[in-house]
């Protein structure tokens, strides 16, 4: 079957593409539909992967009454619950608790007084762990509950349509549809040793093995800002290793500059810029430093060498595709990643592949947006379409959050990458900010850093993006996704009654301003 | 964000041909040719640009600068965030529209500005700050002063004073027959403010050292006559500027105009030591020592963030070099290798000297470094074997030969402590074998290669309390906080005991360094609390001064002492008995002292001089009695305690012990004293000798009354307890003697003892 498969495609390339392949597809169609005969597949759906994305498959597909299976892979809960957002947040929570109350200053301008704040490390870790462990079970639960079959093993294609091989067992299921939702592992670039001790990806470090005195963190997204924003609570330094010019390249600009100045530059926090982390050897706690020798990233030199206490690795994630019988089922990856259309179908490559019928992909495996939620929206779509409910998530309007102190959240385009739209689209951009010094709730608080941007479409009046950096943002982004989803018009937004006092008016203020009112 | 341009027309140094602003005149291919002296001096433009207070908001009027993200002197580029101004609305960064130099923040961090007021100045280049600043101070119209220094330079003996609006200060005639005076000491230095009617200087005439005085306010530009130095009457002696932009001007113009020739900088240091050497045959740089102001003349080497061999690249920070103004990266313009370093850590060069050579090649340092020997004079670096097989041998340069036996072939690393024990015990530091963190020498390892014994390192690896770990070369062992603590304190790491982890520098050690923070001390029980002692110098109070002058005051005086015990027990019962009525001991002491003078004016009298000397009575007889406040020692005074009534006395004295606690006294309520009292009894002093004040004749030193069992023939045990109390007077012996002292004390124990009827008439 894999000579067949790879024998096909060779000839598909070679001559004249489409056709070839469609000829795959029209033969699988076929044998499809003659799979719809009753107890022919011992599942309608089979899901390899039980990380957010397979669980909201699952639920959703349960929902729709079909049988199904999910291939757990030893890992349910995946890295969301596991290994990521979960986790991070205890390990956030409780430094984010520790940040407050030894900001000795804030807390007299409310009129507290706190004596010397401790934290326990191990008390600390094991809240994480806890928390994981808890998230996980009722995951669980939740789907034996529902009816789902829970395989242990983890899942994967054998060549043959149709078939899901359990491959701690060996033995080999059948189903209808199959959704890849194998999720992503942590990127390591090549020439740093990771030993989950002294050198580790976000993996070891949600471990809390330590707390270093100094560490470095390689990557200044999401996953290094967070944990910067936890080690610098606990009282660790922090250098970032940035291989592009700029820190928090994925961020919008402006929203950058406020996180550099609020997350950064008033931390115990340096960075390094435009230098790759060419070699990282691990260390021994309290011996031996790690080694970290960084690279400019353009001339390739030797720039610095730093001996820290640890080192994070931090540059992203790959999806975790490999060894799960891709290449037998016909499936092409491009640096791991599956390729899909917009109905979560995967295609057989990137770039002009053709839907290969009865298998989808969801989650950080397709790589259209690496987010728990985006996953697991892209698995209750993937269901809708496979009891023939034609559907797309609009990523567009998934709203994303990093959970520093204060938060950082968004939904839509960089104002960057707006501005480029807006030109090549032929519309007018938009642009309101509402602030969190000029809301009473911040002011209470004592937290009055922070902006909400609204970037919107002048034409139409719809909300294009919301970027807010401030006091609980990732609690304020979800309006703006709605608004975003639904088409909502700043004009209809402006008119809307916001609580007061809430922090919910800072978004108020933005959509007021937008329409040339004032809020206050 | 609004910047506009002031296109500010100034003098400058000419830098084109002559010192190069940047510190680097490219040879190449033995086209070598050294910095010289400026021969003429250019008018140039200086570029300077205002920041304003930007508009951050449509309803913004004003803005508060919540943080300057630069220092004046930093570079700055255009895009890069400058300040924090907050805003009504929301605290933004505020970013630079070009390329520059910050010259001087004007509204300094936490300071309010209107918008569009200038809240700071950039100038083009570090070159041009002091020309920028002083054209805002002074207007565009006014000449750059700093044209002056080069043009004093040029020609030594014109002396010419800038011309910015100054005032001189002369010396002035103190006596009618003064005609010239000393300058014992100036009381404010360069760059001092002083107000009208401040002391500035003490000059002495041919009568007495005095206090001069300014007539305006103003800064302090230059001093033109040293301490110790003399000036005719009407002769300029420093000078005062209103703008404290101005100084910088006058400094260097003044320093210029006084200097005798000789003793004005010649760059061209080189010249002296005869012929030029040949340049070697290749392609190498030479590094001068940069002007980093307009007024630098010569610049010390603070230190060499590379190390010889090092390879460098353009824009790198390659040393750091003092100025008059500050210390100031110097970068290289080119990619290379450091091959030599002429002018070493610590030294100081003329501004346009060689201070290193770059190769462009690797392979030609050796060529280069022999040939900059020559070009020093200084012998060339000691060879690394030669360093290490004679260790006792005295190093011509004991930085070059320790930066040979390091290994890592860094330069010298050693503790300040450590420099002083080889210094002591006469040992080359190069010699010894670092152990401390990055390849640091300790002072134990000095004290080791002075006894011969086996380096700390191999002690330290037997018992390993705490692992020891060398970063490895180029490595810099300090946290991201400490470097940047380091850096604003302008402290070499290098110099700071690290005690984090591995001993990495960590911010508090720095700040330990700065003595920002006090080391830790740790209590012998845990639990009690680390009591914070004071430390270093607290400046006087007025009143402590006051003190401080009144105890030395009577130091000439020929004071004497006699005691004496008085029996309390009478006067304790009529304590008891008047305690109710509000009569303190304060007022019995005060009328019964006051009752005993009235026998024995004498005790009531103070010495005078006058006329070869006598003795001056009072026919008052106030009692001041010394009272502690906090922090200070005051002496409240019962005046004619001896007329009053015990009720009276004992209220005025409630009244002005409450006056000195809050300060009110007047004058007369504590300087009108004929005798004091000092009484230490409550405190359980048994007796004590007290210190006259001036202008009295006598003071009274009370201890504490204390129970005795005496003698007595009438008890049934054949003894009795009493209450006893000794009592000492200082007198001045010049009009006061034994006897009088004798029978006073004797008179005053009588009234206390027996005649307690007098005391509460």
């Amino acid at each position: 079957m894999k000579v067949y498969f790879s024998a096909i495609f060779a000839l598909a390339t070679a001559v004249n593409g489409f056709q070839s392949a469609g000829f795959v597809r029209t033969s699988s169609r076929a044998s499809s539909a003659m799979s719809m005969a009753d107890g022919e597949f011992d599942f309608d759906v089979a899901i390899i992967g039980c990380g957010v994305g397979g669980h909201g498959a699952a639920l959703h597909a349960r929902a729709q009454d079909l049988k199904t299976a999910v291939f757990a892979g030893e890992d349910v809960g995946g890295t969301c619950v596991n290994r990521g957002c979960v986790p991070s947040k205890a390990l956030l929570a409780a430094s984010g608790r520790v940040r407050e109350m030894r900001d000795t200053a804030h807390l007299e301008s409310l009129g507290i007084e706190v004596g010397e704040v401790n934290y326990s490390r191990e008390g600390i870790a094991a809240h994480a762990k806890n928390l994981a462990n808890r998230v996980k079970g009722n995951l669980e639960m939740s789907l034996v509950g529902l009816g789902v079959d829970v395989v242990e093993g983890r899942g994967a294609l054998t060549g043959k349509p149709h078939e899901v091989l359990d491959q701690k067992t060996g033995k080999v299921y059948t189903a209808k549809d199959i959704i890849l939702a194998p999720g992503s592992i942590p990127f390591v670039p090549p020439g740093i040793t990771v030993d989950e001790k002294t050198v580790y990806t976000s993996d070891g470090a949600l471990e809390l093995p330590f707390v270093p005195e100094w560490v470095a963190i390689v990557g200044s997204g999401y996953i290094g800002l967070e944990f910067s924003d936890v080690y610098t609570a606990l009282g660790s330094e922090v250098t970032f290793i940035e291989a592009l010019p700029l820190l928090m390249p994925t961020f919008d600009r402006e929203i950058a500059k406020q996180a550099e100045r609020l997350l950064i530059r008033e931390r115990p926090i340096d960075y390094r810029t435009n230098v790759f982390a060419s070699e990282v050897t691990p260390g021994i706690p309290g011996e031996k430093p790690v080694t970290i020798k960084m690279i400019d990233a353009d001339t390739k030199e030797h720039v610095e060498t730093l001996e820290v206490d640890a080192c994070m690795v931090a540059t992203g994630r790959v999806p975790n595709t490999a060894n799960m019988g891709l290449e037998d089922a016909g499936i092409e990856t491009q640096r791991g990643f599956v390729a899909v259309n917009g109905k979560m179908q995967v295609l057989t490559k990137h770039d002009g592949g053709d839907v290969l019928p009865g298998v989808w992909c969801i989650g950080d495996a397709n790589g259209k947006m690496m987010l728990a939620h985006a996953a697991s929206a892209q698995g209750i779509s993937a269901v809708e379409n496979i009891v023939g409910r034609p559907h797309e998530v609009d990523h567009a309007a998934v709203p994303a959050a990093c959970f520093t102190h204060p938060e950082i959240s968004m939904v839509g385009p960089t104002e960057e990458q707006a501005i480029e739209m807006a030109e090549k689209e032929g519309w007018t951009l938009g642009k309101s900010q509402g602030n969190f010094r000029a809301n009473s709730k911040a002011l209470a608080e004592g937290e009055g850093n922070g902006i909400a941007k609204v970037l919107f479409n002048k034409d139409t009046g719809k909300v294009v993006a919301v970027h807010i950096i401030g006091l609980h943002a990732a609690d304020l982004i979800q309006e703006c996704a709605n608004a975003v989803a639904a088409g909502t018009t700043v004009q209809e937004l402006s008119m809307m009654v916001h609580t007061h006092p809430t922090l919910s008016e800072v978004m108020d203020e933005a959509f007021k301003g937008a329409v040339g009112m004032s809020s206050h | 964000m609004k910047y506009t341009i002031t296109a500010a027309v100034l003098a400058l140094l000419a830098a084109q041909e002559g010192v190069n602003a940047f510190g680097i005149n490219k040879n190449v291919q033995r086209t070598f040719s050294r910095a010289t002296v400026p021969d003429s001096v250019t008018q140039l433009f200086a570029e300077g640009s205002q920041i304003t207070m930007p508009a951050l908001s449509s309803t913004m009027k004003e803005g508060k600068v919540v943080s300057w993200l630069k220092s004046e002197g930093d570079e700055i580029e255009a895009g890069e965030a400058i300040m924090v101004v907050e805003s009504d609305k929301a605290d933004m960064d505020v970013e630079a529209f070009e390329d520059g130099v910050l010259a001087k923040i004007i509204v300094a961090e936490g300071e309010m500005a209107p918008v569009g007021e200038a809240v700071a100045l950039i100038a083009a280049d570090a070159s041009e700050v002091d020309a920028v600043i002083s054209s805002f101070e002074g207007g565009a119209a006014a000449p750059a002063p700093a044209a002056d220094a080069p043009a004093a330079e040029a020609a030594p003996s014109g002396g010419e004073l800038p011309d910015v609006e100054h005032t001189e200060i002369f010396m002035p005639a103190l006596s009618s027959t003064m005609s010239e005076g000393k300058i014992v000491d100036w009381l404010k230095q360069v760059g001092d403010f002083v107000e009208a009617g401040e002391a500035l200087m003490v000059v002495e005439s041919d009568k007495a050292d005095m206090d001069v005085e300014a007539f305006e306010d103003g800064y302090v530009a230059a001093i033109l006559k040293e301490e110790g130095e003399m000036a005719d009457v009407g002769a300029p002696v420093g000078i005062l500027v209103p703008n404290e932009a101005d100084i910088a001007s006058f400094s260097s113009a003044t320093a210029a105009s006084i200097s005798t020739p000789s003793a004005t900088a010649t760059p061209t240091t080189t010249s002296s030591t005869g012929a030029a050497p040949a340049a070697p045959e290749c392609e190498f740089s030479q590094i001068d020592m940069p002007a980093l102001s307009s007024t630098m003349k010569e610049g010390k080497v603070v230190s060499w963030l590379k190390s010889e061999g090092d390879a460098i690249s353009a824009g790198e920070a390659i040393m750091v070099v003092e100025s008059d103004k500050a210390d100031m990266d110097v970068e290289a313009f080119e990619d290379g290798f450091l091959a030599a370093i002429i002018t070493g850590e610590g030294e100081t060069g003329n501004v346009g000297a060689p201070v290193a050579l770059i190769a462009a090649e690797e392979s030609d340092i050796p060529a280069l470094q022999a040939y900059a020997a020559n070009l020093s004079g200084a012998p060339a670096p000691a060879a690394p074997a030669a360093a290490a097989a004679a260790p006792a041998a005295a190093a011509p340069k004991p930085a070059a030969a320790a930066a040979a036996a390091v290994s890592s072939g860094d330069r010298v690393t050693a503790s300040p402590l450590a420099k002083k024990k080889a210094e002591e015990l006469g040992i080359d530091i190069g010699s010894v074998a670092g152990t401390g963190p990055n390849g640091r020498i300790t002072a134990s390892d000095v004290e080791a290669a002075a006894s011969g014994s086996a380096p700390a390192a191999a002690k330290k690896a037997a018992a390993p309390a705490k692992p020891v770990w060398t970063p490895a070369a180029g490595v810099i062992a300090a946290t991201p906080t400490a470097r940047a603590l380091a850096k604003k304190a302008k402290l070499d790491l290098a110099s700071i005991v690290g005690t984090g982890q591995l001993g990495r520098v960590t911010a508090d050690d720095v700040k330990i360094a700065t003595g920002e923070k006090k080391v830790e001390r740790k209590r012998a029980s845990p639990g009690e609390e680390v009591i914070e002692l004071p430390a270093g110098f607290v400046p006087f109070t007025g009143m402590q001064k006051a003190v401080s002058n009144n105890m030395e005051a009577t130091l000439p005086v020929p004071v004497f002492r006699t005691s004496r015990e008085i029996v309390m027990d009478g006067f304790d019962g009529l304590y008891q008995k008047l305690k109710k009525d509000g009569v303190t001991v304060s007022a019995l002491l005060a009328k019964a002292v006051a009752l005993a003078i009235e026998k024995h004016p004498i005790i009531n009298s103070s010495y005078s001089s006058k006329e070869g000397g006598g003795i001056e009575y009072n026919s008052d007889i106030n009692i001041a009695m010394a009272v502690s406040i906090d922090g200070g020692l005051i002496t409240p005074t019962l005046k004619y305690a001896n007329e009053r009534s015990l009720l009276e006395l004992g209220e005025n004295w409630k009244e002005l012990v409450g006056k000195a606690r809050t300060g009110s006294l007047s004058p007369d309520e504590y300087q009108s004293g004929t005798f004091t009292i000092s009484n230490m009894g409550m405190f359980g002093v048994t007796e004590f000798g007290a210190i006259l004040p001036p202008g009295q004749g006598g003071i009274l030193a009370i201890g504490a009354t204390q129970e005795h069992i005496v003698p007595c023939n009438q008890a049934v045990l054949g003894m009795k307890k009493i209450k006893k109390m000794t009592i000492t007077l200082t007198a001045d012996h010049r009009q006061i003697y034994g006897a009088d002292s004798a029978m006073f004390l004797k008179t005053l124990a009588d009234i206390m003892e027996n005649k307690l009827d007098l005391l509460s008439k």
